[in-house]
């Protein structure tokens, strides 16, 4: 990814005050989270969703009374 | 009397309670301590002596009314700086933050308070308890009392580093990759990492929130239960935090391992890692202890570490990067390089492999719950090497990946670290104790036996 691609990935993400050194920082980023990406198991399944469980309340006490 | 920079704080309560010991005495005598050693190890951020002596009066009136509060009272402690006290600054180590002051106590904060214990002052980490031993901050980063060049580990640096030079007796951390267990491997002192949700993170600045954990840190293991003891309890002002019923982790400490069954996770170190063979031992080692004892030691296999390692780094740098992008955005100078590194790395984590590492946590979750079927508890390393030197960035940066301490995080379960003996040089080995959630008082209890057994918390880094 050349510089002025990260340039724009910068800006895309709201990122527009970061300096030379930072963006060079951010170009390792992309690299790490690409190698990160690739390191995910192939068998993740959608049906193993992380659950998002709601529950009820238990009746308060102090209330019922 | 034991030299009172190394007295532990069952021993220093007891001293306190039967009027044997004065909590102004301790205090003035932990704070002469830090001036003559902080400026060689770095441990404090911030000491706050008359602070400490005002509050340590305090508890020695309360004391001699006959109002003495439990063993905590008239006992100093420390803080690591992403832990809110109310009226003093939490910096958590870096520019950004250097003039925010709360105007609230975190949640353990207030429950030592409450328990007329004395704060010293606040403790080092790494910059926003993400960047590692950085020389780029407005403090310097902590030094290991067991050699002057020696990394403590991180990120509750500071609370690693004033145990183990008898700076004070009792420290609190946080851990959302290892952060309490690494410095307590390092620096030869006792961390736990309770279960997720039992000890509220209230005023504490997040790391990734679905990680983060706050930890007792002390130099032995019943220290470590009498402060999880008072600081673990719901909180409804903690979104994670669990309601159930409070527990003494303490009670039943020195109940022996008899008949208890340990899963050896060997692999961890000897096939997914090859940890340095003198810690590898030091496993080897405890495991013949435990069996010595009476436990039944038998090899456990979980999930390659590599699959916590992937799982728990995409987590950890999206959930941190959603916490710091304003800041990022607004004054990324004002960080150090290396949190600046990190936290950018959360910021192109794509929000489809995050999802996909949360699915590959369930699944670790399912299949560790399953492994630890028929065990009390397992054993296996913290971190694969002894320390390495600090200013070795290289070095430092290596031995964050090699470690088994990530697969805890991302499973929620409980993992304490106690001291393991020596390397042939003087460093400091470890052993890592992981239960089912909730299950801390067992830990304490085989970790309790082991210390017993072994007497490692007899030795003292050399020139402290």
């Amino acid at each position: 990814m050349d510089d002025d691609e990260v340039l724009r990935v910068a800006r895309a993400m709201g990122l527009t005050r970061l300096e030379p050194e930072h963006l060079m920082q951010l170009a390792q980023s992309l690299e790490a989270a690409r190698r990160l990406g690739q390191q995910l198991p192939g068998d993740l399944h959608w049906s193993e969703e992380p659950a998002m469980v709601f529950r009820v309340a238990p009746p308060d006490p102090e209330r019922a009374s | 009397m034991t030299d009172l920079g190394f007295l532990g704080l069952a021993d220093a309560g007891e001293l306190i309670r039967a009027r044997k010991l004065s909590p102004v005495e301790l205090t003035s005598a932990l704070l002469a301590r830090i001036a003559r050693l902080d400026p060689l190890v770095h441990a404090f951020v911030r000491v706050t002596p008359e602070l400490a002596l005002a509050a340590a009066r305090e508890a020695e009136r309360e004391i001699m009314a006959g109002n003495w509060r439990g063993p905590l009272h008239g006992v100093p402690f420390g803080l690591k700086d992403i832990i809110d006290c109310k009226g003093l600054p939490t910096t958590a180590h870096s520019k950004l933050l250097i003039d925010n002051v709360p105007n609230e106590d975190a949640f353990v904060a207030a429950r030592l308070k409450a328990a007329g214990s004395v704060l010293l002052g606040k403790l080092a980490t790494h910059e926003f308890a993400i960047g590692g031993p950085s020389f780029d901050l407005p403090w310097p980063p902590a030094v290991n009392p067991w050699g002057r060049n020696l990394f403590p580990g991180g990120s509750s640096s500071g609370s690693g580093v004033a145990l183990a030079a008898g700076l004070l007796p009792v420290a609190l951390g946080t851990d959302t990759g290892g952060s309490v267990r690494n410095p307590a491997s390092l620096c030869g002192i006792t961390g736990m990492k309770p279960t997720y949700g039992l000890v509220s993170r209230r005023g504490v600045l997040p790391l990734a929130t679905s990680l983060d954990h706050v930890g007792p840190m002390t130099r032995g293991v019943r220290d470590n239960a009498l402060l999880l003891d008072l600081i673990a309890g719901h909180d409804a002002a903690d979104a994670a935090s669990v309601r159930r019923a409070p527990e003494r982790f303490s009670a039943n400490i020195d109940a022996g391992v008899k008949g208890l069954k340990i899963g050896l996770v060997r692999h961890f170190y000897a096939e997914d890692m090859q940890a340095d063979c003198e810690q590898s031992a030091a496993i080897e080692a405890a495991a013949e202890v435990l069996r010595g004892l009476g436990a039944s030691v038998r090899e456990m296999r979980l999930a390659p570490l590599d699959d916590y390692a992937t799982c728990c780094r995409i987590i950890l740098r999206a959930e941190a990067f959603a916490v710091h992008r304003r800041w990022l955005a607004e004054r990324p100078a004002d960080y150090g390089a290396l949190a600046r590194q990190r936290l950018l790395d959360g910021a192109v984590v794509s929000a489809a492999d995050y999802i996909d590492a949360q699915r590959l946590r369930a699944r670790l979750i399912r299949q560790t719950d399953l492994a630890f079927t028929g065990f009390d508890a397992a054993l296996t390393v913290s971190g694969m090497d002894p320390a390495c030197a600090i200013d070795d960035a290289e070095a430092t940066a290596r031995s964050y990946p090699r470690q088994a301490r990530q697969p805890f995080n991302v499973t929620g379960q409980p993992a304490l670290v106690v001291p393991a003996g020596f390397t042939g040089d003087g460093r400091p080995l470890s052993l890592q104790l992981i239960g089912q959630p909730f299950t801390e008082a067992k830990l304490y209890r085989i970790a309790f036996a082991y210390e017993q057994a072994t007497g490692w918390l007899a030795r003292h880094p050399p020139g402290v």
